[in-house]
């Protein structure tokens, strides 16, 4: 057989002869990636600082959550190893002294970049994803109400993208050893930073910040109405925005391709730039309401709608009844106001049922919220028969931001003789205050430490102390005149003391009555 | 015009230098160049400069003990993360195979930059108001960073040079977790009183260990970059 007489062997196709599709350098790249071997890291720090704090919360989701999406501790946790990880694979060209050698291959130069940040950012962007997920799951075992919400997952997800860019992004165009360490110092800065500014500013442009802790975690979002998506949606545009912006930005050197693959570049870039202005700007129109932050062009009044409930019951000594979702602490509730509920027994307005209201964002830290309503911060008496309208709210519960179990049950006790005798208005004057140390003092708070223990976690504090920085007024003990007076009439005969407030019950109310009057 | 018409002397060998630089000098120069310790002394300059700006605006994080300490603890990771990457060199086996000296090399370099830290982060903590400056002050300052610096250069020789500033990362958020929790630990260093025999000796402890590693080992070159 000669070569001329061999069958003609049909020509390779075409397919094969095709250079790497992008598929596959992406394959490349996320074999070769750097950022798996931080993600154990990463791990480790998320597990210190998110999940360990979050799994000692009592279980509510706005509690628990307050601290991973409330507080941005899971994007703190990722962004200063994605953007130093991003960074360091942004500059491996460079560092290399590959550029030239790249820039010449038959693909742009902006293709290799590209899969390598996607690469990256795929990584991360997981990483962070199974985490939360993990988490999610392991912090739900002991929650019995509600659903987590999933744009602040979302928010995450797009921050970790967004620190990954800006940090590949600055390896691109820095390329030395120096950047990748930079550009995670950098990250903690702008947590850091973000975390100040929003402790400071709770309205206007700040709210964009995603680690600027007000939003829409805490009181009792999850539990009585819904959280309120439109700040979280606003952080999506504005941190996908500055990804796309600062990725694109790598196909706009003249070294990144060809000319029209620059312009599509540059105008991918703009508009990625845009979209992050667009987020600004909706952040800087936003209003807090009775449920949270609002944003009106992104807001669904759907959203608005309370969640619908049976409440679940108790006795003590009057009907208890709170959100299923309080259920846990129904107990204690209903131990705090049994002995305060004997005291009030038959007095004119003492409460025949409590109710648990709704712990509202709007007019936070205000002495008094709608009091006509019932509904409010503090504890309201209204109706006939009488309700004791009493707001919980997640925050306060014991386990949360160390409050203790006895703090709970004090201040249930201060709630609802406050109620009682004040009337729901503010401070009270210091006859009032007297007869309410002395309830409290029969309903075990001893006297000596009612000033430090049950006044300040109220919202309003003791009316002859003086404010400081806007929380509620305390000092260490009570004057010596009116501790005297509340010790005289804790000691009457539970029936002299019964009578007494039977007969002066309106003039005490009304704020009428001076130490000097009380029996 | 043809090239015999140039009359351009030849060019001679250099002149000898009037006083000839030792050659263990010129050694170790090019050893603090070959990991970029100029520009790793200017990074650190950057950092002293923050720290001044962050004592001179109250860049300070509301709440407790854990966010006061966080501006400064992050410059000081900063300048302990960007030690750790000067850990690694462009000539590896080679180098390994040939430079007797290299482990001295080593550990002045890693030394040096560590005293270079300290000297550019105690000026910057002048920026703050009379009385005021870094939590804890200098000796802190001083305790912290060499401290973090050895947990870099622990990094460095176990994860490898290119990874060696995650360490100092990581310590920052544990420290940051024990000041928020009030852990008295020796190995949370940052969280102990500047004149705390512990948290003194297990930041010295890491730091030995830190310069040890990277003295006798040097940093590990990672094939995943």
């Amino acid at each position: 057989m000669t070569a001329t007489s061999a069958p003609v062997r049909p020509a390779p196709q075409a397919s094969r002869t095709v250079p790497l599709g992008l598929a596959r350098l992406l394959r490349v790249e996320l074999r070769r990636n750097a950022m798996p071997l931080g993600l154990p890291l990463i791990a480790l720090v998320f597990w210190f600082d998110s999940y360990r704090i979050a799994a000692t919360m009592p279980p509510l989701w706005a509690e628990r959550l307050f601290y991973i999406y409330g507080q941005g501790h899971s994007l703190i946790d990722f962004a200063p190893f994605v953007a130093g990880v991003a960074a360091w694979m942004g500059s491996r060209d460079g560092r290399r002294g590959l550029t030239d050698l790249l820039t010449t291959s038959v693909r742009p130069r902006f293709t290799a970049q590209f899969a390598t940040w996607a690469a990256t950012a795929i990584w991360a962007v997981s990483g962070y994803l199974v985490f939360m997920a993990a988490t999610l799951w392991a912090l739900s075992r002991s929650i019995t109400y509600g659903a987590p919400p999933y744009w602040p997952l979302a928010v995450g997800a797009a921050g970790v993208a967004a620190f990954s860019a800006a940090g590949f992004a600055a390896g691109a165009f820095f390329p030395t050893r120096f950047t990748a360490p930079v550009a995670a110092f950098g990250a903690v800065l702008a947590c850091g930073m973000s975390s100040q500014i929003g402790f400071h500013e709770g309205t206007g442009w700040p709210l964009i910040l995603p680690t600027n802790s007000n939003n829409n975690f805490g009181q009792d979002a999850g539990v009585f109405y819904q959280f309120l998506p439109d700040l979280p949606m606003a952080r999506v545009m504005f941190l996908a925005g500055i990804a796309v912006a600062l990725v694109a930005l790598l196909g706009v050197p003249v070294t990144a391709g060809g000319r029209r693959l620059r312009r599509i570049a540059a105008v991918v870039s703009a508009a990625g730039a845009a979209l992050a202005v667009t987020g600004i700007a909706l952040a800087t129109t936003a209003t807090v309401s009775s449920y949270g932050v609002v944003i009106p062009a992104l807001h669904d009044a759907a959203n608005d709608r309370p969640v619908p409930y049976t409440p679940v019951c108790a006795n003590a000594g009057i009907r208890v009844c709170v959100q299923p979702a309080y259920r846990p602490w129904l107990a204690e509730l209903s131990a705090a106001l049994r002995p305060v509920a004997a005291q009030l027994s038959g007095l004119p307005g003492s409460p025949t049922r409590t109710a648990q209201g709704a712990n509202l964002f709007a007019l936070r830290g205000q002495p008094s919220l709608r009091p006509a309503s019932g509904v409010g911060q503090i504890a309201t008496i209204s109706g006939q028969p009488a309700v004791l309208h009493l707001p919980l709210g997640a925050m306060n519960l014991p386990g949360a931001f160390g409050l203790r179990r006895a703090d709970f049950l004090d201040t249930i006790k201060l709630q609802t003789v406050h109620a009682f005798v004040v009337a729901g208005r503010d401070y009270g004057n210091l006859a009032q205050v007297a007869v309410e140390a002395a309830l409290m003092k029969n309903a075990g708070i001893p006297l000596a430490t009612q000033a430090t223990t049950a006044w300040p976690p109220s919202p309003w504090g003791l009316p002859f102390a003086a404010a400081s920085g806007g929380g509620p007024r305390s000092q260490a003990s009570y004057p010596a005149p009116l501790a005297r007076a509340a010790t005289r009439f804790a000691a009457l005969p539970a029936a002299t003391r019964h009578a007494w407030l039977a007969r002066h019950l309106a003039a005490l109310r009304a704020g009428h009555l001076t130490l000097a009057q009380l029996p | 015009m043809t090239a015999a018409d140039v009359h351009r002397t030849a060019p001679e060998a250099a002149p000898p230098s009037a006083g000839p630089v030792p050659g263990w000098l010129r050694l170790a120069w090019l050893y603090l160049v070959s990991r970029r310790a100029p520009a790793a002394v200017a990074v650190l300059a950057g950092l002293g400069a923050t720290a001044w700006a962050s004592l001179h605006w109250h860049w300070d994080v509301a709440g407790g003990a854990a966010a006061k300490q966080a501006i400064p603890l992050s410059i000081e990771t900063g300048a302990a993360m960007v030690i750790a990457v000067t850990c690694y060199g462009p000539f590896g086996e080679p180098e390994r195979a040939t430079g007797r000296w290299l482990p001295y090399l080593r550990l002045g370099a890693a030394v040096l930059l560590t005293a270079v830290a300290f000297g550019v982060l105690a000026a910057g903590a002048t920026g703050g108001p009379p009385g005021g400056g870094l939590p804890y002050g200098t000796l802190a300052l001083l305790r912290n960073v060499t401290g973090m610096t050895g947990t870099g250069l622990l990094a460095a020789a176990i994860l490898g040079g290119a990874l060696g500033w995650a360490a100092p990362l990581v310590y920052l958020v544990l420290a940051e977790g024990a000041l928020a929790n009030g852990a008295t630990t020796p190995w949370a260093w940052a969280a102990r009183p500047p004149h705390d025999l512990g948290g003194a000796l297990c930041a010295g402890a890491v730091f030995t260990a830190g310069l040890l590693a990277t003295t006798v080992r040097g940093a590990r070159e990672s094939v995943r970059d």
